[in-house]
């Protein structure tokens, strides 16, 4: 029989979560905002003491800044949706990733940088 | 450095780009807190670099300001329609004493960044909650706390505080300020704390067992396995006659990873069985659980990262109606056929000096229930909520909870002064918003 800890985790991830309902002007939004954002340092910045408390090591399940191949099949599903992911929360992922100070054009940075999208 | 100019253009610029309200609603960044339920568009956001930028940038600027640590709260402390200060920038360790055992750290301090910095420095804190990603800033603000018998909330530990108020002035409160102990605690209504010291002591590890017993008699010992154990809670599994509990005490042995998880959907199956036949499935399958013991140090040992998100409702109760208040509460669940599967935590903690700590006058129990994030709340927390009331239960500032102005100002004996004081140090009322205005019954 599992340990106590584990019957927690198993408690709290029981169910999954719903889809949240996201407006056509928002998504529509996102995708403009995703085209024109690049990653600056000050970007870089924000990353690193917030999405890389998970992105680095995987914690929670978080895909690896690593794994190129995890992102690229992320990132087909389109960029406005991994906007909507990372502004609204996704699974294990608190909304906004834990970055309080991030604008839009942040997270659509750092989802470039991670996904490899910037050329 | 922000300057007026810069900032002068960044308000008007919706009026210069003639966006309606509704498309600048949309166009800002929204805020959203851990769980996701509580939602802003602030006006925007600054990140002070320090406590002097800070207070220039406040005596630049006029209208709303909150300041957000880790947005792990779930009561409406953050949301404003003005701006939001993120302390992220203010991270890490100033300066330690080795002789006193005390270290002065950034307010924007995650708690997971905290431990092994001070363990290089010989020092550790007593007492550490179990969320791992709040920040200093946010866990003082509303006096979050671990659980052990004589063990304090973390704002219990302040020494010491820098504050800078809502018109730009620094303030440093040393250990005998006769403010410190309401700014150790002040729902970030003060102004914001750009840096706390703390007491704190040597390093230490502890040893940590896991085990599952009937909750009737973990009530019946709670004050001997208190005694025994360092740390200690207890954590009811609803609809049955068990509870899963945590025990630390300090230890020299060796290091002992926790064992890794191979789930066998113990919990998922309970979720998948019908309310009315969990209780019977729970009480079988309890005595399946074999105890468990790992040895790690104290900041690994007491705080992690919680993965699943969720709402929660707490109260700190006289501790001796605890044990009376969690009965009526896993007797009311089960009377209203709640499918709820998170256990409920039960704690104590030691009393303090400070204005607005929940534990301010005497030792606590606290008692909380959760909801997944993507469940609606309200049937649970409006069913326990009264239980709570009827034993003198004191709100965690964190969480949900419905109390304004008139009952809180019964049950905490300086409620009155605090708001007293904070109409002094803001009297336009910046840090407030709609939340923290019913609380202070400030208009």
């Amino acid at each position: 029989m599992r340990k106590l800890t584990i019957l927690l985790l198993l408690a709290i991830s029981a169910c999954s979560e719903p889809a949240e309902v996201v407006s056509e002007s928002e998504i529509k939004a996102y995708a403009a905002v995703y085209r024109s954002a690049a990653v600056t340092p000050d970007v870089q910045e924000k990353w690193a003491r917030t999405c890389a408390l998970c992105h680095v090591n995987g914690q929670g399940g978080a895909p690896r800044l690593s794994d190129r191949e995890e992102w690229q099949a992320r990132l087909k599903k389109g960029s406005e949706v991994l906007m909507v992911s990372t502004v609204h929360g996704l699974n294990r992922m608190p909304p906004m990733g834990y970055c309080q100070d991030c604008e839009l054009s942040d997270f659509a940075a750092m989802i470039k940088m991670m996904t490899g999208d910037d050329p | 450095m922000i300057t007026r100019r810069r900032l002068l253009a960044t308000s008007f610029l919706p009026f210069a780009t003639g966006l309606s309200p509704f498309a600048l609603a949309e166009s800002r960044t929204p805020w959203r807190n851990w769980s996701g339920h509580l939602v802003s568009h602030p006006k925007g956001r600054f990140a002070p670099g320090s406590g002097s930028e800070l207070a220039d940038w406040l005596k630049v600027t006029d209208g709303a300001v909150r300041p957000v640590g880790a947005g792990h709260s779930f009561s409406p402390l953050v949301p404003t329609e003005g701006h939001l200060i993120v302390l992220d920038r203010l991270s890490g360790i100033i300066s330690h004493d080795a002789d006193t055992l005390e270290a002065e750290i950034h307010a924007g301090t995650r708690l997971s960044e905290a431990g092994v910095p001070l363990w290089q420095r010989g020092q550790a804190m007593f007492n550490l909650p179990d969320i791992d990603r709040q920040t200093i800033a946010g866990a003082l603000a509303t006096s979050t706390h671990g659980t052990g018998a004589g063990l304090k909330s973390l704002s219990g530990y302040v020494t010491g505080l820098q504050l800078v108020t809502p018109g730009g002035e620094i303030l440093d409160l040393d250990r005998d300020h006769e403010f410190l102990p309401a700014a150790a605690v002040s729902l970030g209504a003060l102004g914001i704390i750009t840096r706390a010291r703390f007491q704190n002591r040597k390093p230490f590890r502890l040893l940590t067992k896991t085990w599952v017993e009937e909750t009737e008699s973990v009530l019946a010992n709670f004050k001997q396995y208190s005694t025994e154990w360092q740390h200690f809670e207890m954590m009811p599994l609803l609809h049955s006659d068990y509870s899963f509990v945590i025990a630390h005490k300090e230890s020299d042995e060796p290091l002992l990873e926790p064992e890794q998880d191979d789930e066998d959907g113990f919990l998922a199956l309970i979720d998948a069985t019908p309310v009315a036949l969990r209780g019977a499935l729970i009480n079988t399958l309890a005595a399946e659980i074999e105890p468990a013991i790992s040895v790690q140090p104290s900041y690994q040992a007491l705080t992690n990262l919680r993965f699943d998100r969720f709402n929660e409702m707490e109260y700190s109760v006289p501790a001796n109606v605890g044990g009376d208040c969690l009965r009526e509460i896993l007797k009311a669940v089960i009377d209203n056929a709640v499918d709820v599967v998170i256990p409920l935590e039960y704690r104590v903690i030691e009393g303090d000096n400070t204005w607005l700590s929940m534990f301010t006058g005497g030792p606590r129990v606290s008692i909380s229930v959760h909801r997944l994030a993507s469940e609606s709340y309200a049937t649970l927390f409006d069913l326990v909520e009264p239980i709570f009331w009827k034993y003198g239960g004191r709100p965690h500032w964190g969480k949900v909870h419905t109390l304004g102005h008139e009952q809180l100002s019964e049950l905490y004996p300086r409620f009155n002064d605090f708001v007293e004081l904070q109409q002094q140090m803001d009297p336009e009322g910046r840090m407030l918003n709609p939340h923290l205005r019913k609380l202070f019954r400030r208009t």
